[in-house]
């Protein structure tokens, strides 16, 4: 294996991700997986505002950059318009879990043939650190600095777990982390897979490290991570019917 | 009228010592502006400061030619090449910075100053500091502006580490006394350190490319046999690279896949 993918522009590297960045890890496992599947060529990225647009020129396919959790649906438009391509959302949970929700549920509702994949860092990142959806009960940010309360802001969004209930038949939900090198590239071919067998949505929440905004070094982040999947079980919560 | 161009790496201290300087310009009854430039990432990234000091009132705060460029990384050339004019001094790291990238500047640039300075600051103090030695040859560029207005701009923008107060001092000092000795008509330069990419042995080799690497340490973290530890050798972002021990190395390929740059490469040989 080379320590690259294919997929990747090699030109725009080094990237533009803090050192130690999860989400960056995700998509070179996406990268791999686009390679491993050889749809270079097929493939169209479409990423959202915040910390994932920072991979705009990631990527040597076809790109698109969209604003507050948009990406889904402009390559549900994509998908509709060129069947044949394989639309690929990117996000982080604030554009998908908070200002671009109702993108994500309507699309899985619908049943769009696409694939969306997740970055859960606990924050929004790009902005420096704020709570979000996501963010655990008792975890410090910018605007919780006691620690997020149930009372002011509420539980923690299970996205797949919500997503899971109004899916139908043919969909594909998983959630991983971004350290699981193995899991997590098999879990991306799969929803990648998945619309390329035409069976229904794809859905992947990535559990990722931000040691920039958790203000941790590299151990921490990752022992921040093993709390995170205590809260967020990792593993396949839908798998397509007909599908082991 | 002075005009300075910073640039250098997001988290090398470009935009603090923009910021010190304008300050100790200011107080000393300066005209000055200063207005910082960087991309939107949080780390990383070319980061570039404009600073004007004059006896006059300023219009705007951003010129087209600079009468002085710092640059401190690789990655900022690009950026600066067209603020070079006939008079810009040109001073660069030439612990990061080439010679023959300074070369393909050669029409451009007619007055050079480079200091190794982050040679000099890793050798002698800490790392860190490296920013400040760029400050004390511009305090003795500039001229116009006293040392001890500066350090005690200085010493504010940093008042909540007093731990590094003589530090930086020293830094200051060290920089000052650098720029003192060396004329800056003439083009010295000096070569970067190679730095040692692949460790190999019989059974397998370990890559690792300083220009992807970021130096987050998940590489130490993963490794089982805790082979990998960071070396005083520089990344790109100026912060350590890894280095492997091949005695401990097993090959497994645990660093390759977490690291987030794709900056090591794992390889067993048949």
């Amino acid at each position: 294996m080379n320590n690259l993918p294919k997929s990747w522009k090699k030109e725009s590297l080094p990237h533009k991700f803090c050192p130690g960045c999860g989400q960056a890890l995700a998509l070179k496992i996406l990268g791999y997986a686009i390679d491993e599947l050889g749809i270079q060529d097929k493939a169209v990225y479409g990423t959202d505002i915040g910390c994932s647009l920072l991979s705009w020129n990631m990527f040597d396919v076809d790109t698109i950059q969209t604003h507050h959790g948009r990406a889904t649906p402009t390559m549900v438009g994509l998908k509709h318009a060129k069947k044949e391509a394989i639309a690929i959302a990117f996000m982080g949970d604030g554009g998908g879990y908070a200002i671009g929700a109702q993108h994500l549920i309507n699309t899985c509702l619908r049943d769009d043939k696409i694939t969306v994949i997740l970055i859960n860092n606990a924050n929004y990142a790009m902005t420096g650190g704020q709570t979000a959806p996501t963010t655990l009960i008792g975890q410090k940010s910018t605007t919780a600095p006691k620690g997020r309360k149930i009372e002011v802001f509420g539980r923690p969004i299970h996205g797949p777990e919500m997503l899971k209930t109004i899916a139908a038949d043919g969909a594909y939900i998983a959630r991983t982390v971004s350290n699981d090198f193995e899991t997590t590239l098999t879990y991306i071919k799969k929803a990648l897979q998945n619309q390329i067998d035409g069976r229904g949505f794809s859905f992947v929440e990535v559990l990722s490290m931000c040691p920039v905004n958790w203000k941790k070094n590299a151990q921490e982040s990752i022992e921040f991570l093993e709390e995170m999947k205590k809260v967020y079980p990792l593993g396949e919560i839908k798998t397509p019917e007909g599908e082991k | 009228m002075k005009r300075i161009l910073l640039a250098g790496e997001g988290g090398q201290g470009v935009q603090s010592i923009a910021e010190i300087l304008a300050r100790a310009a200011n107080e000393q009854g300066k005209e000055t502006t200063y207005i910082p430039n960087f991309g939107v990432e949080q780390r990383g990234g070319v980061s570039l400061a404009y600073l004007q000091i004059d006896e006059k009132p300023i219009g705007y705060p951003k010129f087209a030619e600079a009468d002085i460029i710092i640059a401190m990384c690789n990655r900022a050339i690009e950026a600066i090449k067209k603020f070079v004019q006939d008079e810009t001094l040109f001073i660069y790291d030439s612990s990061f910075i080439a010679d023959d990238k300074i070369k393909t500047l050669h029409g451009l640039v007619k007055k050079y100053l480079n200091i190794p300075a982050k040679q000099i600051a890793q050798k002698e103090l800490s790392i860190k500091v490296a920013n400040i030695l760029f400050l004390g040859v511009l305090a003795h560029e500039l001229g116009n502006l006293t040392s001890e207005q500066i350090k005690i701009a200085m010493n504010n923008q940093f008042k909540s580490h007093p731990e590094f107060k003589e530090m930086n001092e020293k830094a200051f000092d060290i920089g000052l006394n650098y720029a003192k000795e060396r004329p800056n008509q003439e083009f010295i330069g000096s070569q970067p350190t190679e730095i040692q990419k692949l460790f190999e042995d019989e059974t397998k080799a370990w890559e690792r490319f300083p220009e992807y690497c970021k130096g987050c340490g998940l590489c130490l973290i993963s490794c089982p046999q805790k082979a990998i530890t960071f070396s005083d050798e520089l990344n790109f972002l100026g912060t350590n690279l890894p280095k492997v021990d091949l005695n401990k190395c097993i090959a497994c390929g645990n660093c390759q896949k977490i690291c987030p740059d794709g900056a090591i490469k794992v390889t067993k040989k048949q």
